[in-house]
């Protein structure tokens, strides 16, 4: 079975074909690691067509929707054969912030990365970050903010990270009014523009593996 | 020149006195965070206050509205569905069930829909969305057209055309109604198509009146900072040829002058617009995604008139990062067709000094001094 049909499926947000095919494949004995590599590939390819924009949010919440309908199949053949995301990211909106959609436009993508995403949602306390950052020990943690009334509580959520001694755990952060300069002044490792970006600085920031 | 005589002029490119001077408003934080910072507190941000901040401020006007609702009527009803203290989860006026700080302007978190498939969809909002609804024109039609057609009017007016795609993403979530072109997309028509026709049938019944309004204005917020929420392909299918329906109805009457509200990057929908007869770009945001309406005058020429381009951000910076963004604009306001102002609400970050020096140099530079309106809040002002 040839497998770039199941990341066309993926590509194309055709979530009937990309669960079909993907029962198809393990049916015919492939290997899940493969089947697997197959979406993330497809992922990928609307990531980057997403940057050059060649297609829009519906493309990629489709695409990560077929995705999502392939992995329902996939996923306990990943368990039984031990295969598990390397790397876990963490994510939320800052406090005082309500906005979620370009924070759950990351936790999508990451998902299709094959990251483990762990999404504290919105309006997160910096202490609930460092409560979860000390329970599911992420590579990364994504933080959101669309207004610039909440932006220092993406500094004041870092200070307080650093300060739990999570000094290794790559922060990346988002949202409309953020700029790099921005990200520097207050200590992030990585601003992401938008959240097909946020993949490649994620994979960037934890290394080679994660590609 | 009256208000309604240099909003005309300006979008128009005939001869004015001057700019128009206008603001889009502030954060609901706004007002009350300056009333700490020496702004009496008889002054509010809406026209029902002691003193306005229009009149505080000494601002022209470039859309008094009034005309008959075009979206949902009636409404749902709004209540308070669960109080968590600083928060509470309301259902709005537009049947979507939000959490939101208590105190606070900032838009809400949705937590549920009504609007889910087309059986919602018939029994919820379908008849909600009739044209014919007696409500929708207010109970003193006759006396308000009456004032709307007094010829010494001296506001420019602007007829409200709705939305088609802004409406749907709010009552349905922007990750349930994306998906709809690809899923439903006869049910994605029957929708954009009913709004449309709501719109229609409003402004037959308004425009016949004989009212001469000086713009239309819609509404779509339907940017991020990244580009569409809808891809260019199915705006141009499912969408233009409504916007076409709408613009040249407007056009039929005399209102030559449409409108567009749509924060975030424009830039892969502008042209669409153009071509649909929405010929006014509003507020061309600048500081999320360094927007700029000189390169879009370069682009699009004068068909393209423009409201906004001003860095609202700026006006927390430096006094001279301050005049330096207001002479970025002046070729474009010698040019016409372009009323600047701050390119979204100002926010509550933004010290009330500072904005008052932007007042005075938006009134010395883009006004030129001549004919400015009284501004109480600049008599004590001193550089």
């Amino acid at each position: 079975m040839d497998l770039s049909q199941l990341t066309d499926a993926i590509k194309s947000g055709n979530r009937k074909a990309a669960a079909l095919l993907t029962q198809e494949a393990i049916d015919a004995k492939i290997e899940p690691r493969a089947i697997l590599d197959s979406l993330i590939v497809g992922m990928d390819d609307i990531g980057a067509r997403f940057q050059r924009n060649e297609v829009f949010v519906p493309e990629m919440l489709i695409a990560a929707r077929a995705m999502k309908e392939s992995m329902i199949i996939l996923e306990p053949l990943l368990i039984a054969a031990g295969i598990r995301p390397e790397y876990t990211a963490l994510i939320g909106t800052v406090q005082g912030d309500l906005h979620d959609i370009g924070k759950n436009l990351v936790s999508m993508m990451w998902k299709g990365a094959n990251f483990n995403v762990v999404d504290l949602g919105t309006n997160v306390p910096p202490e609930k970050f460092v409560e979860a950052a000390k329970e599911h020990n992420p590579q990364i943690i994504g933080l959101s903010a669309l207004l610039t009334t909440t932006m220092p509580s993406m500094k004041t959520t870092i200070e307080q990270l650093r300060a739990a001694g999570l000094t290794s755990t790559k922060i990346i952060i988002g949202g409309a009014p953020i700029t790099q300069e921005f990200a520097n002044q207050i200590g992030a490792d990585a601003f992401a523009p938008d959240a097909a970006s946020a993949v490649e600085v994620a994979r960037y920031l934890v290394g080679p593996k994660a590609a | 020149m009256t208000d309604r005589e240099r909003f005309d002029a300006t979008m128009h490119y005939r001869p004015v006195d001057r700019c128009p001077i206008c603001d889009f408003g502030f954060w609901d934080e706004t007002v009350p965070e300056w009333h700490k910072q020496g702004l009496p507190t008889k002054v509010e941000w809406n026209s029902r206050a002691e003193v306005s901040t229009d009149t505080w401020f000494g601002m022209d006007c470039y859309c008094a509205g009034g005309t008959p609702n075009v979206d949902l009527q009636p409404g749902f009803e709004w209540y308070v569905i669960e109080d968590l203290g600083d928060h509470e989860i309301v259902q709005q006026g537009d049947g979507v069930r939000v959490l939101r700080k208590k105190w606070l302007g900032s838009i809400p978190h949705h937590v549920s829909h009504l609007l889910t498939d087309r059986d919602s969809w018939r029994e919820h909002y379908l008849p909600k969305l009739n044209p014919d609804t007696p409500e929708r024109y207010r109970g003193d039609w006759d006396a308000a057209v009456a004032e709307w057609k007094n010829p010494n009017r001296d506001v420019p007016m602007t007829v409200s055309c709705g939305s088609l795609f802004g409406r749907l993403r709010d009552w349905m979530g922007l990750e349930n109604i994306a998906v709809v072109p690809y899923d439903d997309p006869d049910w994605f028509e029957e929708m954009v198509t009913t709004l449309a026709d709501c719109v229609i049938g409003t402004l037959h019944r308004t425009l016949e009146t004989g009212v001469k309004f000086e713009s239309g204005s819609m509404w779509e917020d339907m940017c991020y900072s990244g580009g569409p929420l809808l891809g260019p392909e199915h705006f141009k299918r499912f969408l233009v040829p409504h916007y076409r329906r709408i613009t040249d109805l407007l056009r039929k009457y005399g209102v030559d002058i449409v409108w567009i509200d749509c924060d975030g990057k424009i830039d892969a929908l502008l042209p669409l617009w153009l071509d649909a007869g929405v010929n006014c770009m509003f507020p061309i945001e600048v500081g999320t995604w360094h927007a700029d309406p000189i390169k879009y005058r370069k682009e699009y020429g004068k068909d393209l008139r423009l409201i906004g381009g001003f860095d609202k951000h700026i006006l927390q910076g430096a006094r001279s990062e301050i005049l330096a963004e207001i002479e970025r604009l002046v070729p474009l306001v010698e040019d016409g067709g372009f009323i600047p102002l701050p390119d979204h609400r100002v926010p509550p970050d933004v010290p009330y000094e500072s904005y008052l020096y932007y007042l005075h140099e938006a009134r010395r530079v883009w006004g030129q001094g001549i004919n400015l309106k009284p501004s109480p809040a600049l008599e004590n002002f001193s550089q």
